[in-house]
């Protein structure tokens, strides 16, 4: 009957509309893994270790950023900013503001890097070898100890030599974070507390790491762990640990110096120089050293380079068969160093020509000669550039000689504060040669105090 | 006994056979006017069934009701009139003109509603208003038309996005678009750009189709769409056919479009003297500035005596054009009606390089299987192609090319770009590369309507969305990418959706004197977007343009992700007495977005009305002809957000070729939808014979539960997590005021006002201040505020830029003391980017065959920041060109004014502060027509049944005392935060555009 077939209709339209379709609820993200998946096996550790060096090796750090601060703020009249940008401007100015986007990527970066090193160290136990936990907790801790000391470095007043060093630092995080629960907003701990930090790190990485990394030779090993800490005793001003690690890695590592100038630079891969690159492919990385310091021609931004090589620099060099003085290329009138041409280069880290310099300078101010006498490592240096060979050295000779060599890679400001220069009028401990805590990190943890100088 | 049951039985059956098939008639007759001309087009309608005709060009009509079915004529401009069936097999009508728009019948969410009873807050726009404007965007066709909608247009590229915001912003981090819905079914609405410049995602559809758009505004409305109707729901209605003869209509428009404004910038004299001050006050000499000057012009002559003085926006700058053509046909029988359309557009842009070609195809059919069965099918496919241009932040932009300086010529004299520019010489991008985006968009939905009993139908829609876009883009050796010897990067989006809904809608009168009128149903809906790229490098030839001809594929991915939504709602409608009013909803949401702790959500609604000029106090009233009160309360949601924001994840990378893994999100499972509730109080009137009637609305909406990306510290490892944290309040007032100002047989007036005002508050942020740049989310302040250092001109004694300090006193004042070092200053907020009043006021004029019609837009109460003004308007700081104005700086001590001394390298005031910051209130001629119709008398002699000559302009006229292009063009980078909003840099001023176009119907 009508009437039934209607009810009938009714009931089994009813029952159509409403039958819910609850589990088309439950998705999953198909580019992503939970937190489970993700530290629940040693694989996917091991992912998050290569995921370490990616983000270290960002160009938001390590990869060229942290560089035009260094070279910019202690800039006087070698280089001139001819860029448009205006966060370097304010760095070779002098007049950083809190607002500057790239210090806040400096610091943002380098607690990724923390974070995730964080993490990894506490899943070690994911590793069924213990040679294999050893090895990741080494090369994580290298990868956090670089990140924390440039922290300090730019973040914090220089560190005194004569000890002391209760003046602010940076929040040393220790705890991974990978849920909302986990959040906490920490203060600021002292300088002396953080290379302390650093140096432990260091320490342990010395102690786990092979000679050579079994994965692939471009990931950390011991020698990088020994010669950045070479480098932080140097910057801490302690000089005789600092001759002996870099006399360790001159000693045993594998690496040499390259037959010329020219070839510790613009590589693909890691030369025989290389301790330690930050590697970048046409595909993987973005190589900001030449961004900013190359013309538009070889992959910077403009006509010229952004950061330009003026005369003044060029008074450091006394002879002009020295390799390194030539070591230029022009750009609408213009000089750019070619250091940085190659778009696509490895980015050196730590290289054995710092190691030299290091140990020649340590055995200068202890009157001693551990490895090799102070004037020989120089020659070294100056026969591998064509320079003629010296006799003897001054400390001022061996000063110039590291702005010779390691020019535009970063050593400017570190340098000039360990040695207390001070730069453009300013003393080496002003406030205007310190960044300043990012607005950004001031603004969403109120447990930090912000640098003095700096105000809004 | 035998026979007596059999009776029994008969009787039954046929008392149930009376009930099951009511008795059936046919009804004619034939619809006239007060004069007693035919009207054709008059819906006729059973009563609380959607069996309907329409009147033929005779006004001639047939219909088939039952004995008790009452018929309801109604048409556009003439009063409603119902009248019952008895046993009479003719009905002659007479229908008397009532130009009121209460009449009117609305589409709402699932359904439709007369205005008459409605007790929401929607606002109709309808197809006349729509169509005939030659923009390739239909939201840009509603600008001024409903009250407390703002709609802008991001900046002037053709394809740029366009913002509706119904009654003020509500969220701060998940969408603040309303939901599009096309008949019935909710519209894809994905900005798939691949280079940060916006496409509006609605660019594909076509004007010319719409029959109707409702914007359903207060949450009574809105809140049938439940978890996405927070901020308004704007419905479609695309056109469909009547019975009747068929009729044809061609429409056909060319127009001429310019750029609305243009800046002034210095020409080569002045650059050489403000450049050669700047250089000296800098303790450079002379010489170093004519040596300077020399290096980047190709000869000396050049910049000492002007012999090259260019204008870089004379090449960013083209003219414009607009072609347009539409062709559709509409008619049917009495059982199946069609509508078929097809349409081109043309649009090239007023900024150089850009244009857009549009192809569009619709075919809406309905058929009624019997009489109890209806079937449609409303389907449409479109075609967009679009020659796009780079984002506002890149050199390779026009507009950037005003930083230029005026004595570097733009082309050799082989023709070729001068490639000895201070910035990439953009003219490049012609000559060497191409950013092409191709979309294709698919709608259809097919529905079956069944007719239970005459009270009871069950209706469901099956609909498809399907958004196909592929980018490809190049840029050659001449290009930034010289470098890498060309670079060539292709991207494909496909994004589908299906939506299924099922509802029941049900009609019945409650004992004599009340109407009931329920929907109960479903709707499911799922949406799965997959998109590729890839990129490549190292080309040997320019000629060679895709990837497949580079050296090196440096780039390439492949992604999935989709969302679902499961829903039930019902509602219910009382008219009691037809003058008492009550309306009640209630949806049930649940969504894969949201975390498992908190998936589903509740959103009930309620309104309610009182026709108080149906009681007998105001019956017979000769003011008022309607009085009604509303209010209504609801609760909607937002659940705009990405996928899967509740998770915590860990994403792919690699490190020198070597797989790696990162993580990418922090998450929160506990996650749910924003909440927005708010009500609403209004007043419907119309007065002396509805000659003026209009509208007055108060309304107040409270968002809890924000979605935010609240900032945590980093050294956490991440910068952010999405939470629920906070409220945010919209309260505002609207007054739409109609008036026919004349209505005589030659000449009709009527005009049609609409203002609103909207006061904006974060009313509390538990996490603080959110600063991105120059805008704040600060409790108290509104949403996105500007908030900078307060720049105050040049120190009279020496020319250094001054800021106000504004640190605050033991005593909660300001410390409103000068200072030229801008560390010591502290920021405050010192503007809106959101306007607090909009109006609207259109006004149309019939005068025998020619008609008139214009639209004035207006916002007032925002400031726009010009984040480019700190290269533009720089006291000469760096080589590029100065806006005019720093002219008027300072040179000599005593000397007042707001421009810094010049200083090259000097930094002179160029940090971020309030001397980049100007309000932007405005009044625009938005559009004004003019059209001519040719007497019928002639035409149909030609066997044409109208012929309209027409005359529009778009943008005509601007009034505002805002000084960059205009105050419509902003950032597009920046288009789609909800936070960095009303800031410009380098943005392209929209077009102005005339147009002459000519319709015909046959």
């Amino acid at each position: 009957m009508k009437s039934i077939k209607t009810y009938n209709l009714v009931i089994i339209l009813l029952a159509f509309t409403f039958t819910g379709c609850d589990d088309n609820l439950d998705l999953e993200p198909e580019q992503s893994l939970t937190p489970e998946a993700a530290l629940g096996s040693a694989n996917n550790i091991r992912n998050l270790l290569v995921g370490t060096y990616d983000l270290a090796g960002q160009n938001e750090i390590f990869a060229g950023s942290y560089n035009l601060a260094s070279e910019l703020i202690a800039n006087t009249e070698e280089l001139a900013w001819r860029g448009t940008y205006q966060g370097p401007a304010e760095f070779n100015r002098k007049e950083i503001t809190t607002g500057n986007g790239f210090v806040a990527d400096y610091w943002i970066t380098s607690y990724a890097v923390s974070n995730q090193v964080n993490l990894i160290l506490e899943n070690l136990e994911k590793f069924e070898e213990e040679e294999e936990a050893a090895r990741v907790q080494g090369e994580a801790k290298f990868l956090r100890a670089a990140v924390y000391f440039d922290l300090l470095r730019f973040f914090a007043l220089p560190y005194k030599a004569e000890g002391g060093n209760s003046q602010m630092g940076v929040p040393i995080v220790t705890m991974g974070v990978s849920d909302a629960s986990q959040i906490v907003f920490p203060p600021r701990n002292t300088v002396e507390e953080g290379y302390d930090f650093v140096i432990q790190d260091l320490k342990d990485a010395i102690a786990n790491l092979p000679e050579s990394n079994p994965i692939a030779s471009f990931y950390a090993n011991k020698f990088a762990a020994k010669a950045l800490l070479a480098r932080v005793y140097f910057q801490q001003g302690n000089y005789p640990r600092a001759l002996e690690a870099s006399n360790f890695v001159i000693e045993n590592s594998p690496f040499s110096l390259t037959e010329d100038f020219a070839g510790a630079f613009n590589n693909d891969g890691d030369s025989t120089e290389d301790i330690f690159a930050w590697q970048i492919t046409t595909q993987d990385g973005l190589n900001d050293m030449n961004e900013y310091w190359a013309t538009r021609e070889f992959g910077g931004r403009s006509l010229t380079g952004d950061v330009t090589i003026e005369a003044p620099y060029f008074e450091v060099f006394n002879d002009e068969e020295d390799d390194r003085s030539s070591f230029f290329y022009e750009g609408n009138g213009t000089l750019s160093t070619t250091k940085w041409q190659n778009q696509f280069a490895i980015i050196p880290f730590l290289r054995l020509a710092e190691m030299h310099l290091i140990r020649a300078e340590s055995n200068f101010r202890l009157d001693s000669s551990l490895g090799a006498a102070p004037v020989d490592d120089i020659n070294t240096l100056r026969e591998r550039a064509g320079a003629p060979i010296l006799s003897s050295v001054t400390l001022i000779e061996i000063l110039e000689e590291r702005k010779r060599e390691l020019a535009f890679e970063g050593f400017a400001l570190h340098d000039a504060k360990r040695l207390k220069q001070s730069i453009d009028g300013l003393a080496f401990d002003a406030n205007s040669l310190v960044l300043p805590i990012p607005q950004r990190e001031m603004d969403a943890n109120t447990n930090l105090e912000q640098n003095p100088g700096y105000t809004n | 006994m035998k026979p007596k049951l059999h009776g029994i039985l008969t009787l039954i059956i046929a008392f149930v056979v009376q009930i099951g098939f009511a008795q059936q008639q046919t009804v004619t007759g034939t619809v006239t006017d007060e004069n007693g001309l035919p009207l054709p087009g008059v819906n006729i309608i059973i009563k609380g069934t959607s069996t309907g005709v329409q009147t033929d060009f005779d006004g001639y009509y047939l219909i088939e009701p039952s004995q008790g079915d009452i018929l309801v004529f109604s048409f556009i401009g003439y009063s409603r009139t119902e009248i019952p069936v008895a046993n009479q097999n003719t009905i002659d009508v007479t229908l008397n003109t009532d130009a009121s728009v209460l009449d009117e019948v609305l589409v709402v969410g699932y359904g439709t509603s007369s205005r008459r009873t409605l007790t929401d807050n929607i606002a109709s726009i309808s197809a006349d208003e729509i169509n005939e404007v030659p923009v390739p965007s239909l939201q840009s066709a509603l600008v001024g038309k409903a009250a407390g909608v703002q709609i802008t247009q991001v900046n002037g590229k053709v394809e740029s996005g366009i913002k509706i915001r119904v009654r003020g912003v509500s969220t701060i981090s998940s969408s603040q678009d309303p939901l599009y819905v096309i008949d019935g079914i909710p519209l894809i609405n994905s900005d798939e750009n691949i280079n940060d410049s916006p496409i509006n995602p609605l660019i594909s559809l076509n004007p010319n189709d719409i029959a109707s758009i409702e914007i359903l505004k207060d949450a009574s409305s809105a809140a049938i769409y439940g978890a996405r109707g927070s901020n308004g729901v704007v419905l479609i209605t695309t056109k469909r056919g009547k019975s009747g003869a068929t009729k044809i209509s061609l429409n056909t428009s060319y127009g001429w479009s310019e750029e609305t404004n243009r800046r002034d910038f210095l020409n080569t004299e002045e650059y050489v003297e403000l450049f050669t001050e700047a250089y000296l006050n800098a303790g450079f000499t002379q010489e170093d500035a004519f040596a300077d000057f020399n290096s980047f012009a190709e000869n000396e002559v050049d910049w000492r005596e002007g012999s090259v003085d260019t204008d870089w926006q004379d090449f960013a700058f083209v003219d414009g054009s607009v072609s347009d053509l539409n062709l559709n046909a509409s008619g049917g029988s009495e059982k199946t009606q069609f509508f078929l359309s097809l349409g081109y557009n043309n649009t090239v842009g007023i900024i150089r390089g850009n244009d857009l070609e549009r192809y569009n195809f619709r075919s809406n059919v309905d058929h009624q299987v019997s009489e109890k069965f209806k079937l449609g099918v409303t389907s449409s496919i479109a075609k967009t192609q679009i020659n796009r241009l780079a984002n506002d932040n890149s050199f390779a932009t026009p507009l950037q090319s005003i930083a230029q300086i005026p004595f570097t010529r733009p082309y050799l004299d082989n023709g070729l770009p001068n490639p000895n520019t201070l910035y990439y010489n953009f003219l490049n991008q012609e000559v060497n590369a191409e950013n092409k985006t191709s979309i294709w968009r698919l709608n259809a939905n097919v529905f079956a309507e069944y007719q239970i009993i005459p009270s009871l139908s069950f209706r469901s829609e099956l609909g498809y969305d399907l958004n196909v876009q592929t980018a490809e883009t190049f840029d050659g050796r001449l290009t930034e990418s010289q470098s890498v010897g060309g670079f060539a990067e292709t991207q494909s989006v496909q994004n589908e959706k299906y939506v299924i809904n099922n509802y029941f809608t049900y009609y019945t009168l409650l004992g004599e004197n009340t109407n009931l009128e329920a929907t109960a149903g479903m709707s499911f809906e799922d949406d799965k977007r997959k998109a590729q790229f890839v990129q490549g490098q190292g080309f040997p030839s320019d000629d060679l343009r895709t990837v497949n001809s580079a050296a090196e594929i440096v780039g390439g991915g492949s992604s999935r992700t989709a969302f679902t939504f499961i829903s039930y709602f019902a509602r219910t409608n009382l008219t009691i007495l037809d003058k008492y009013l009550l309306k009640g909803s209630i949806r049930y949401d649940g969504s894969s977005r949201f975390g498992v702790d908190e998936q589903y959500g509740f959103f009930p609604a309620f309104s309610g009305g009182w026709i108080v000029s149906e009681e007998d106090f105001l019956m017979d009233s000769e003011t008022f002809s309607l009085l009604k009160l509303r209010a209504s309360w609801g609760v909607t949601g937002n659940a705009d957000i990405g996928n899967f924001a509740s998770r915590s994840l860990f994403g792919g990378a690699s490190y020198n070729g070597r797989p790696a893994l990162n993580p990418s999100q922090l998450g929160d499972s506990s996650l749910k939808w924003e909440n927005t509730i708010q009500y609403d109080i209004g007043v419907d009137f119309g007065l002396l014979k509805n000659r003026i009637s209009g509208s007055f609305d108060y309304y107040n909406k409270t968002t809890n539960d924000l979605l935010l990306n609240e900032p945590i510290p980093s050294t956490s490892g991440f910068t952010n997590i999405t939470r629920n944290v906070g409220e945010i309040q919209n309260t505002g007032l609207e007054l739409v005021i109609d008036t026919k100002n004349i209505v005589s047989d030659d000449l009709k007036w009527s005009s049609s006002f609409n203002i609103a005002y909207n006061d904006n508050e974060v009313t509390n942020l538990p996490g603080g201040d959110i600063i991105s740049a120059q805008n704040i989310v600060q409790e108290g302040e509104v949403l996105g505020s500007l908030f900078m250092v307060e720049f105050a001109g040049a120190d009279p004694e020496n020319g250094d830029a001054l800021f106000v300090r504004n640190t605050l006193n033991d005593d909660g004042s300001r410390d409103r003391s000068l200072t030229n070092n801008f560390n010591e200053a502290t920021r405050v907020v010192l503007g809106s980017p959101f306007p607090d009043i909009i109006a609207g006021f259109t006004n149309n004029l019939y005068y025998k065959n020619v008609d008139f019609s214009f639209t004035f837009q207006g916002q007032w109460g925002s400031s726009i920041y010009n984040t480019g003004g700190r290269f533009q308007s720089a006291s000469a700081d760096y080589f590029d060109n100065q806006s005019s104005d720093q002219l008027d700086r300072w040179q000599e001590p005593g000397d007042i004014t707001d421009v810094p001394e010049a200083r090259l390298f000097g930094a002179n005031g160029t940090q971020s502060s309030s001397r980049y910051l100007q309000e932007s209130d405005f009044i625009r001629l938005r559009n004004i027509t003019l059209g001519y119709s040719l007497p019928s008398s002639f035409t149909k002699k030609i066997n044409i049944d109208r012929l309209r000559i027409y005359f529009t302009a778009i943008n005509l006229l601007t009034f505002t005392d805002y000084d960059g292009f205009d105050p419509e063009s902003t950032y597009d980078v920046d288009a789609n935060s909800n936070i960095n909003v009303g800031n410009a840099f380098y943005s392209a001023p929209p077009a102005k555009t005339m147009t002459v176009g000519v319709n015909f119907e046959f």
